[in-house]
């Protein structure tokens, strides 16, 4: 007894001298990346150009398309979120250290960049102007306060997130209704977006059972998906997936056409 | 005969018996009731469980309209409730009850839904208190109002809209209105929480949300007293204007700021200040409306194009779901809902100010925006003295301090030096 006692004390002590000095190594072991791109089904379709009629002599100079459906020319679909659902999820150790810090959303040329920006609960989102033109961004949140700031060209306004979002939050701007983005806000770093090529992915996940969670602002969260050629029903965007050390790729997720419609 | 059946019918007919005799009450008049909210819950495509769940759960939090129930959590005043809450009746002393019925529920409605029966005629439409959303107020953009502001809109009505002044009350009177219109708000979001709480439900709950005080108060309801709670010490602070300020000057620099690319007035209020730069915007209230029409009609397409032979069985069911689904909308929208209308930005040439005509007030307008509406926050980009300066240049346009509207300039002066 008195033995596990003190055996007990020593690997604590060790345990959190590591911990002081920052040297934990992740066994390689527990920690996996997935991988994957979204495919749309379907014919591809075209973007609707926008076409400014306010500040003209500005954004007018820029081509400006809608972005609420972006499918590459391999039919990759951009801008899908996908992120962890459980609550209690282990953090990887690097990926813990570096929370904190912002998220910058820049308003530039028209239009918001990134069009889906993520932010974790702690972080805040440096919404920037990089226009010459003066614009507003108006985040629409729920749990948190929503704000809409003026953002004047060359300023910035910061908003801090204390709470998650049931879904993404859109942030648009008043002056020029055009232009909309989304904030995604998480209690952990494990989130990601679609490229323009469609892939994503997520490191750093402990290994072992986990929930993922797919949204894209056309579909809301993505309720069929179909996998290695079958099809499954993903009911509220939850997708199962066991996690293995090292990497995971899902290959392509293929999304029907008739999801986006709406 | 299906023994389900009967027993259905059965139970039926014991709700009706019941319906009945609560309604041969007193003067055959039915009980007030507390309407859900049918949009939020056809959005979150609940199902009749989910909402009887959320029926039962309301009740319990917060009573019927004749008899509301301040839980300690609220913060609010029982004996205030009463004297505003039920039908309209005086006591044997005289003192009226029921003043909220009396004075308020023909446009904002019994459940603070802004959907009354004259509702529909106004416009703008009354104010829906359900999502917390309040637009004059004292404090920060996306705070509560101050029980003051309340006070305030009571007295002295919102010119340029349907709502009168209720000066003629007694303070008990406007007192026991602002306690049971935020009684009415606090109630109407925490009825939103629990409806979008399903959607966060494990798939284990099998669609049952957790009954416990701890998720139903602490966690659905308390977070929405606090906000109103700490409302009250949230008033911004407004540096006084400075008293020997050279108004001309003044005027002339918040007309700069006016048309200036930081401040950007001009771009919804117009180069004329007419509010004609920005026609085509919602506020909150309407865009929900718009946002959720958009998602049905996307279903009904989807729905439409759909070829049903040779269909799986779930799939059919699916389709069959969402067919209904586009069905109850359509009777939501068209029962529970107002027809959206866009939001024009104020016309500034009129001298009507909504929340209030002193110069403090278009202050807190322009300091912190505008909750609900497009209107953004000058907060944190511009100075308090060059917020001043918009102020003294915004009250001085519907007198034509800077050049009479049109007429005596030439046309081929740009549109900004001719107003």
């Amino acid at each position: 007894m008195k033995n596990l006692v003190i055996a007990r004390i020593a690997t604590q002590g060790v345990a959190a001298l590591l911990l002081a000095t920052g040297v934990v190594p992740a066994r390689a072991d527990e920690w996996g990346t997935i991988t994957g791109r979204f495919v749309y089904a379907g014919s591809k379709p075209t973007a609707a150009d926008i076409k400014a009629d306010k500040d003209v002599e500005v954004c007018g100079k820029h081509k400006l398309v809608s972005e609420e459906l972006t499918v590459g020319a391999d039919g990759g679909i951009a801008n899908v979120v996908v992120f962890v659902r459980d609550k209690d999820v282990k953090i990887h150790p690097d990926l813990a250290a570096a929370k904190g810090g912002t998220v910058t959303l820049d308003n530039k040329d028209c239009r918001f960049e990134p069009h889906v920006a993520v932010v974790q609960t702690g972080q805040s989102l440096v919404l920037r102007n990089s226009d010459t033109v003066g614009h507003n961004s108006n985040v629409a949140t729920i749990k948190n306060s929503p704000s809409n700031s003026l953002i004047p060209a060359g300023g910035e306004s910061k908003v801090a997130f204390t709470s998650e979002e049931a879904i993404p939050a859109q942030v648009t701007c008043n002056i020029h209704p055009w232009m909309k983005a989304w904030v995604v806000v998480r209690p952990n770093p494990y989130a990601a977006v679609s490229k323009a090529d469609g892939t994503f992915e997520i490191k750093g996940l402990p290994a072992g059972e986990l929930e993922l969670q797919l949204w894209h602002e056309k579909a809301g969260y993505i309720g069929e998906i179909k996998v290695g050629g079958t099809t499954e029903k993903t009911a509220k965007g939850r997708k199962k997936v066991t996690v293995k050390a090292g990497d995971n790729a899902m290959g392509d997720i293929t999304l029907d056409a008739s999801l986006f419609k709406k | 005969m299906d023994p389900t059946n009967s027993h259905h019918r059965r139970h039926g007919a014991a709700l009706i018996a019941t319906l009945a005799i609560a309604a041969s009450g007193c003067g055959g008049v039915p009980p007030a009731w507390f309407r859900p909210n049918m949009v939020e819950s056809t959005k979150q495509r609940l199902t009749p469980a989910q909402e009887s769940q959320v029926a039962t759960v309301m009740l319990a939090l917060f009573g019927t309209p004749d008899q509301p129930v301040a839980m300690p959590e609220t913060g609010l005043d029982q004996a205030k409730l009463d004297l505003a809450a039920g039908p309209v009746h005086s006591d044997v002393t005289g003192k009226k009850n029921g003043l909220y019925r009396e004075h308020c529920a023909h446009c904002h409605g019994v459940t603070g839904d802004g959907l009354g029966p004259t509702a529909a005629f106004l416009n703008p439409y009354p104010r829906d208190y359900r999502p917390g959303v309040f637009k004059f107020k004292s404090t920060e953009r996306a705070d509560k109002p101050t029980r003051d502001d309340l006070v305030r809109i009571l007295h002295n009505g919102i010119p340029g809209t349907s709502m009168p002044s209720f000066a003629l009350l007694s303070d008990t009177q406007v007192d026991a209105l602002v306690e049971y219109v935020k009684y009415l708000s606090i109630r109407g979001e925490t009825e939103l929480n629990l409806m979008r709480a399903f959607f966060d439900l494990d798939d284990d709950a099998e669609g049952k949300l957790p009954q416990a005080r701890e998720f139903l108060v602490d966690e659905m309801l308390t977070p929405v007293a606090e906000k109103w709670r700490a409302a009250d010490d949230a008033r911004i602070a407004v540096p006084e204007m400075p008293a020997d300020i050279d108004l001309a000057a003044s005027i002339a620099k918040g007309k700069d700021l006016f048309y200036g690319d930081k401040a950007n007035c001009v771009k919804c209020h117009g180069v004329t200040g007419l509010g004609d730069g920005q026609a085509n915007d919602y506020d909150d209230w309407n865009k929900a409306i718009v946002e959720i029409k958009k998602e049905v009609t996307g279903t009904a397409e989807r729905a439409r194009e759909t070829k049903t032979s040779g269909m799986s069985a779930e799939a059919l069911a699916e389709h069959r779901a969402n067919l209904a689904w586009v069905d109850r909308f359509h009777h939501v929208l068209d029962g529970d809902a107002h027809r959206p209308r866009t939001i024009p930005p104020r016309n500034l040439r009129q001298g009507t100010y909504r929340g209030g005509r002193r110069p403090l007030d278009l202050y807190y307008r322009i300091h912190a925006g505008i909750n609900g509406a497009p209107m953004p926050a000058a907060k944190g980009t511009i100075p308090p003295e060059d917020i001043w300066h918009i102020v003294n240049y915004v009250r001085s346009l519907p007198y034509g301090f800077d050049g009479e509207l049109g007429a005596d300039r030439t046309t081929t002066a740009s549109t900004r030096d001719r107003f």
